[in-house]
């Protein structure tokens, strides 16, 4: 017979902890048939798949114009010859950073909270990249030579130029879109069984079985899936640190004012996880309400997930005030009166939307009644997805537009073409989404029964005790737990 | 291939099922669990996981071959700059580590499929649907003339159904 610790009662405040409970979701069979529920498609849903493919045809549109015309209708002009279409690509790249941070980093850290958000902040990872990965090829005035920057052999002998960041850009994209994918896929496997397991559609049934790879929930498929998870994670970590770490080489490797310093790796890092657990709000605060999934997506969850944010939000605070300070302070009369020109001259107005929007109002987050107040974390999210657009635009063209010599000093408007490609890789992305979160659960089903205590027979009938005694007695009046 | 299946609603009964099936020595024991379950892993005491030397071998061979592709190249196309030597190690290492990563990654997927014999075509012996979703299952593996003993045993410790199959 097991043994049966005695439980330890949580006294402590309201705080999420590792070992997160989920009061409201009890059994197995619950977990299963609540998160299978989600996959039946509704008209609401058919509505904004619709609206999101109308996006992403009006961007495929006008980049065909683009194509036809040449790249002068994305409003280039020498010396600014970065322009919306770079600063989306590093946007995109940056929201998903925080999927690969909740699903592996916060795994590796066994922070409970994760295990409800990280499938939909995983999913998002995999296709904010491939959104991410159109820009390059979008920029390119003869598109249909993109492979060029693959290292593959050829009869010219043409090799790419292995010291250049934009070869460690591909290298780094290509990896963790990768990586991330395939790691989303691992964990997909053992809900891809539960749900082949109860479908009564042959046809689906059949699609999911061969999703499956007819997994069976073994212990021996259990016992090294757990290790193959871990590595994954353990090599998923230091690769979220690298890929926006090279993305920032693209711009720290060049002698351009406001560009070449030494603090862009981490501060594109922190800023790319900030950015991305505002999209993460945006995606997972609808689902939830959607989805009627509030008593797995908890209050509890997304207090945790807007600490994080405040968090992030101070790092990129504290990058912002230590690039003003060099500029001010180091000395270099270039440096300073572009730093300026950035921050009180021809860009303010851009300046101050990213100063406002990244590190003003997630000031507001240290207050725990607007960490729990789901319409403001909403509405926050979208000023985060904003100011952190904004911020890729402050980093790329005042720089370009106001480099050494005055003689070269210029403008920069977006053109109609590049918002349209600007909206359509919204609606790329959302179409991506949409179709995942109806066809694929969005919930973790195998690890939500993780967290949750397993049936047991009458005789270990402790509530919330399973047979090794690891799980807490459940304090059944922590608001927001229920809700 | 033939056995006794024994279909389980509670954790514990399972634990407790294995324990003494276990004791019976009547053929190898497979456990099924809507979700892993460290219970069930330490009494079955099957050992540290082999996806771990793939892991390894998967990542030093990204590693090598990311150092190697970009060094070999350089040697081949040489631009001399300032008489330095030609490779250059240090922006090298950012596609080692690359490399590293992804065919460690794919080499971990690839481990875990191997060694849990996964993809599967078929899943009919030993295996109940139930077991996905909130039923614990265990397959004992056993001659005819041990099956009256392990189906028993079963029982006894809270199967709620059990069978035989091949």
């Amino acid at each position: 017979m097991a043994t049966v610790a005695r439980p330890r009662v949580r006294t402590g405040p309201n705080i999420p902890e590792a070992n997160v409970q989920l009061p409201s979701v009890e059994t197995y069979d619950q977990v299963t048939e609540e998160i299978r529920r989600t996959l039946n498609p509704t008209k609401a849903w058919l509505a904004g798949l619709l609206l999101a493919v109308v996006c992403l045809l009006i961007g495929l549109g006008a980049w065909m114009w683009q194509v036809y015309m040449g790249l002068g209708v994305a409003g280039y002009s020498p010396p600014v010859m970065w322009g919306v279409y770079i600063v989306t690509f590093v946007f995109w790249v940056g929201i998903g950073h925080a999927g690969t941070l909740i699903s592996a980093i916060l795994y590796l850290f066994r922070a409970g909270f994760r295990t409800t958000i990280y499938r939909c902040a995983e999913a998002m990872t995999v296709f904010a990249i491939m959104t991410a990965g159109l820009f390059p090829i979008l920029h390119l005035g003869r598109p249909w030579k993109f492979f060029w920057l693959i290292p593959y052999p050829n009869w010219r002998l043409i090799w790419p130029q292995f010291k250049s960041p934009l070869v460690w850009d591909v290298f780094a994209i290509l990896t963790y879109l990768t990586v991330s994918a395939t790691f989303l896929y691992l964990g997909l496997l053992p809900d891809f069984a539960a749900i082949r397991d109860r479908e009564r559609d042959p046809l689906r049934k059949r699609i999911y079985g061969v999703l499956s790879f007819g997994w069976r929930n073994s212990d021996l498929e259990w016992r090294h899936f757990a290790r193959a998870y871990l590595f994954l994670a353990a090599f998923s970590t230091p690769l979220v640190l690298s890929v926006h770490s090279t993305v920032s080489f693209d711009f720290a490797m060049a002698n351009t004012p406001g560009w070449h310093a030494t603090l862009f790796a981490p501060y594109f890092v922190a800023g790319a996880i900030f950015s991305g657990i505002g999209m993460v709000f945006t995606i997972i605060i609808p689902i939830r309400r959607w989805f009627n999934l509030k008593h797995y997506v908890t209050l509890n969850h997304l207090d945790a997930a807007a600490k994080l944010c405040l968090f992030t939000a101070l790092v990129v605070a504290t990058a912002y005030i230590t690039e003003f300070f060099i500029g001010w302070y180091g000395g270099n009369e270039i440096e300073h009166s572009f730093w300026y020109n950035r921050v009180f001259g021809q860009w303010w107005w851009a300046a101050w939307i990213m100063l406002t929007c990244n590190t003003i109002l997630p000031l507001s987050l240290f207050w725990q009644k607007l960490r729990r107040n789901t319409t403001w974390l909403f509405t926050l999210s979208l000023f985060i997805n904003l100011g952190m657009w904004f911020e890729r635009f402050v980093i790329f063209d005042p720089s370009l537009s106001h480099e050494f010599e005055p003689w070269q000093w210029t403008r920069y408007a977006p053109t109609y073409i590049d918002w349209a490609i600007l909206l359509g890789s919204f609606g790329w992305f959302a179409m991506w989404f949409l179709l995942f979160i109806k066809n694929f659960p969005v919930v973790a089903i195998a690890e939500i029964k993780e967290i949750i205590p397993p049936p047991l027979r009458m005789a270990h009938a402790v509530e919330g005790i399973d047979v090794a005694g690891m799980h807490l007695e459940y304090e059944p009046e922590t608001p927001g737990e229920r809700d | 291939m033939e056995g006794i299946v024994g279909v389980f609603r509670e954790l514990d009964a399972t634990v407790d099922a294995v324990a003494a099936v276990k004791k019976l020595k009547a053929g190898n024991i497979r456990v099924y669990s809507p979700a892993p379950r460290h219970e069930l892993e330490h009494l079955l005491n099957t050992g540290p996981s082999v996806v771990r030397r793939y892991t390894l071998i998967g990542g030093l061979l990204g590693a090598t071959f990311g150092y190697w592709i970009p060094i070999w190249i350089s040697d081949y196309w040489p631009l001399v700059v300032g008489g330095k030597v030609v490779p250059s190690w240090v922006p090298y290492t950012i596609i080692s580590f690359e490399l590293m990563v992804l065919i460690g990654s794919l080499a971990t997927v690839l481990g875990l499929f191997v060694v849990s014999r996964i993809p599967r075509i078929t899943m009919t012996v030993g295996y109940d649907e139930r077991f996905s979703n909130a039923n614990f299952g265990v397959w004992v593996e056993c001659p005819p003339d041990r099956q009256a003993d392990v189906s028993d045993t079963l029982k006894k410790h809270g199967a709620v159904e059990v069978r035989g199959e091949q």
